[in-house]
């Protein structure tokens, strides 16, 4: 923290009187911004989302469209990468989140080896919990920008060039179909500022998404559900950039919402199915996010691909019991098979006692002081259980 | 000479099918209809002194009853304890298991048999579980594995998977070398070059269950109302779990007409609880049941609801509480229930 928002010499400092700002909205009595870094005894309770600093200009140059109100620049993105804006404080409705700086969750989570700026807030009397929400949005997207801003004259310590998708002679096409859980206020998905619910699944550009075109409002299951952050470096999308003109032809990303019905999961997968086979995706990694009732979009959604002839390799979490006993998943596709465990929702942490707790003196989910010593499953770790593949996570048979 | 109890439910000492299950605990002497072909197979130098028995909805639904069975198999001392085959049979397994399970804590040893998705499985608290078929059709070859498995823990070796043992296979937690995402596009690649097995994960199985057949008579049955919407008295006093939930509670409703807000809360973490919370009976419609009760409709409401949180649920909880939740409503007479989910 400093008088200043600034980037010198490889450290970021901020002004905590302008990020407060960039925040403030009259549905905000009161925020507050402070840091936690990796190593740190402290918890990060009620965590709501995580977002990456990204600017391409003044403003953002563009970023997090739909969002912010900066001009669009073309040209390379800004990226502050091991720093995070993060959220924390009660809402309504909202599943209880943590992150842990140290100890055994801070592995589980990306969040704990990011340096994270908490941004804190005490809702205005009589404040609408949905306009409480859409400020956090705004505000933590604006601070965001503001951050990677500070670098937009710096020399970048690396560069990278994506390929964008597109077919190669002679190698399979492989996409990602990621399922984005849209299923009312504050459990909803943005994608390009309007929220996701009733939409058909559609293609969209992997640049956009590294951009800030999908921005998340899903406050429920914190393992299960993907922050900003997560959609920023899309881990599909990176796993097929990464080995595109190699041994494959990344053919894109098609964005899928996870509707409430069963009837209409039904329908909305065998809509992406099509757009797919449109696409001329051979095979899809498809992605899920939520728990037990997303199952059933990944099991619709794998056998529509496999009855078009689409190779499909679902990701899912597996809810096996806490001796990882029961059966993993709790819809099962029919006729596709391949799937890649990204671990234990039910798995036990013991976790030590912190010297801070930032987000809410109480853990509500067990009536307990936030920074006391506390078992918790793997479910409550936001992130932890990598819906869209970021994470080393997985379980397996002893042999 | 070992001595062994068999424990059996109503159907296989061949006191009746479901018009017996509410049967309470009770001991014959020696070996009972598939304990004769175990005898048998067991020779000479094993005796079933005894046969305990208890109705499948009194074993599966009322707490006390698997204590009960525990005492009158104590009686006999036995060497071991047999318990099943179940087969695919919820209530039967779940009794088997736990017969099982409560002979090994009483110091006896112990080994039941049930199919392994038998959702009984989980219960057996350690005691040793041998794979049966899913039916009585199969009964030869599972007492053929069970007698094998009762001479093995008699001489007082280890049971192994060869052995038929099932359970307990955990996948535990691991730190991959690559990311999920990474391991996706080598499965894909795996795929497309034809292996058609490749997986990290073997998919289950998911039973269908067959519904029961129609009420004939709704105007003389009793029905119940039950919900997995976690509607709970407003302090929650059984500590009902938001999610992964563990157990299920019950709640009287005798006297009650209707649900009034601010007494009853829904503490279910998966969903908006403010219309619930607002109006309990969107959970739990025990206006309109007391009304069809009012009006004949129904022969009578069941004067309890039974009650969990759907949401993150592990399978074999979910499961269980099925089983649970059927051998308490026969037990109690209700022939007629309606689950709200949310």
């Amino acid at each position: 923290m400093g008088d200043a928002t600034q980037w010198s010499d490889g450290t970021l400092t901020v002004s905590a009187e302008e990020a407060q700002a960039l925040v403030a909205a009259p549905s905000l009595a009161d925020v507050k911004v402070s840091w936690a870094s990796p190593g740190d005894a402290v918890r990060i309770v009620k965590v709501l989302d995580v977002v990456e600093p990204r600017s391409k200009g003044p403003g953002g140059g563009g970023v997090f469209p739909g969002w912010l109100e900066g001009p669009a620049v073309e040209g390379p993105t800004h990226v502050l990468r091991g720093a995070a804006v993060v959220v924390a404080g009660y809402l309504p409705r909202a599943q209880e989140a943590v992150i842990d700086m140290s100890g055994p969750a801070a592995e589980l989570s990306p969040f704990g080896s990011t340096h994270n700026l908490v941004i804190e807030f005490t809702p205005a009397p009589d404040a609408d919990w949905a306009d409480v929400d859409d400020a956090l949005r705004r505000g933590s997207l604006a601070l965001a920008a503001r951050l990677a801003e500070a670098t937009l004259d710096a020399p970048p310590d690396e560069e990278e060039t994506v390929p964008d998708p597109g077919p190669v002679d002679g190698l399979p096409r492989i996409g990602a179909v990621t399922n984005l859980q849209t299923q009312g206020v504050f459990k909803d998905v943005f994608v390009r500022g309007s929220s996701f619910n009733g939409q058909a699944p559609a293609l969209i550009d992997p640049a956009e998404i590294d951009d800030g075109a999908v921005v998340s409002g899903q406050f429920g299951h914190p393992s299960l559900r993907n922050p900003t952050w997560v959609h920023q470096n899309h881990p599909v999308a990176n796993a097929l950039r990464a080995r595109h003109g190699k041994d494959l032809a990344f053919a894109g990303v098609v964005l899928s919402p996870e509707p409430v019905s069963a009837s209409e999961k039904a329908r909305i997968s065998a809509a992406a199915a099509q757009v797919c086979a449109d696409a001329g995706f051979e095979a899809v990694i498809l992605t899920k996010e939520g728990g037990g009732n997303a199952d059933a979009d990944i099991a619709l959604k794998m056998d529509a691909l496999e009855d078009m002839g689409i190779t499909t390799v679902g990701l899912f979490a597996e809810m096996a019991g806490p001796d990882g006993t029961g059966p993993p998943i709790v819809v099962a596709p029919e006729k596709a098979t391949a799937m890649v465990s990204t671990g234990n929702y039910d798995t036990r942490l013991d976790l030590p006692e912190m010297e801070r707790a930032l987000g809410g003196e109480e853990l509500a989910l067990l009536g307990v002081p936030a920074t006391s010593a506390m078992q918790l499953p793997t479910a409550v770790i936001l992130a932890s259980l990598g819906c869209l593949g970021g994470g080393r996570l997985t379980c397996a048979q002893e042999a | 000479m070992a001595r062994i109890v068999h424990y059996l439910n109503q159907f296989f000492i061949g006191a009746g099918g479901e018009d017996a299950a509410a049967q309470p605990p009770s001991s014959q002497a020696g070996p009972v209809g598939p304990g004769r072909r175990l005898a048998q197979l067991l020779g000479d130098e094993h005796e079933i002194v005894a046969t305990v028995s208890c109705g499948d909805d009194d074993a599966a639904g009322r707490p006390e009853a698997v204590a009960e069975i525990a005492a009158l198999i104590a009686e006999h001392q036995p060497d071991l304890v047999v318990a099943g085959p179940a087969f695919t049979s919820g209530r039967y397994g779940l009794a088997c298991a736990r017969v099982a399970a409560a002979a090994k804590a009483a110091g006896f040893n112990s080994v039941a048999a049930m199919h392994p998705d038998n959702p009984g499985l989980d219960e057996a608290g350690g005691a040793p579980v041998v794979a049966s078929g899913e039916a009585a059709r199969l009964m030869g070859p599972a007492l053929d594995t069970l007698s094998a498995a009762v001479k093995k823990l008699l001489a007082g070796e280890v049971l192994t998977n060869a052995d038929g043992l099932v359970g307990l296979a955990p996948r535990q937690p691991r730190m991959a070398e690559r990311t999920g995402a990474q391991r996706a596009v080598d499965l894909a690649l795996a795929r497309l070059a034809g292996d058609r097995d490749a997986t990290e994960v073997p998919l289950p199985r998911f039973d269908r269950v067959t519904p029961a057949p129609p009420i004939t008579d709704l105007r003389n049955s009793t029905l119940a109302i039950l919900t997995e919407g976690a509607l709970v008295p407003d302090d929650n006093p059984g500590a009902l779990e938001s999610a992964r939930a563990t157990k299920w509670l019950r709640y009287s409703l005798e006297g009650r007409d209707e649900l009034k807000p601010g007494e009853w809360r829904s503490v279910h973490g998966g969903f908006s609880t403010v219309w619930a919370n607002e109006d309990p009976h969107r959970i739990l419609p025990l206006d309109a049941a007391r009304q069809l009760e009012r009006e004949g409709a129904i022969g009578r409401l069941y004067e309890e609801y039974l009650v969990t949180a759907g949401n993150g649920t592990s399978v074999a909880n979910a499961r269980r509480f099925g089983v649970e939740w059927a051998a308490d409503l026969r037990h109690s007479g209700a022939r007629a229930a309606i689950l709200t989910a949310t």
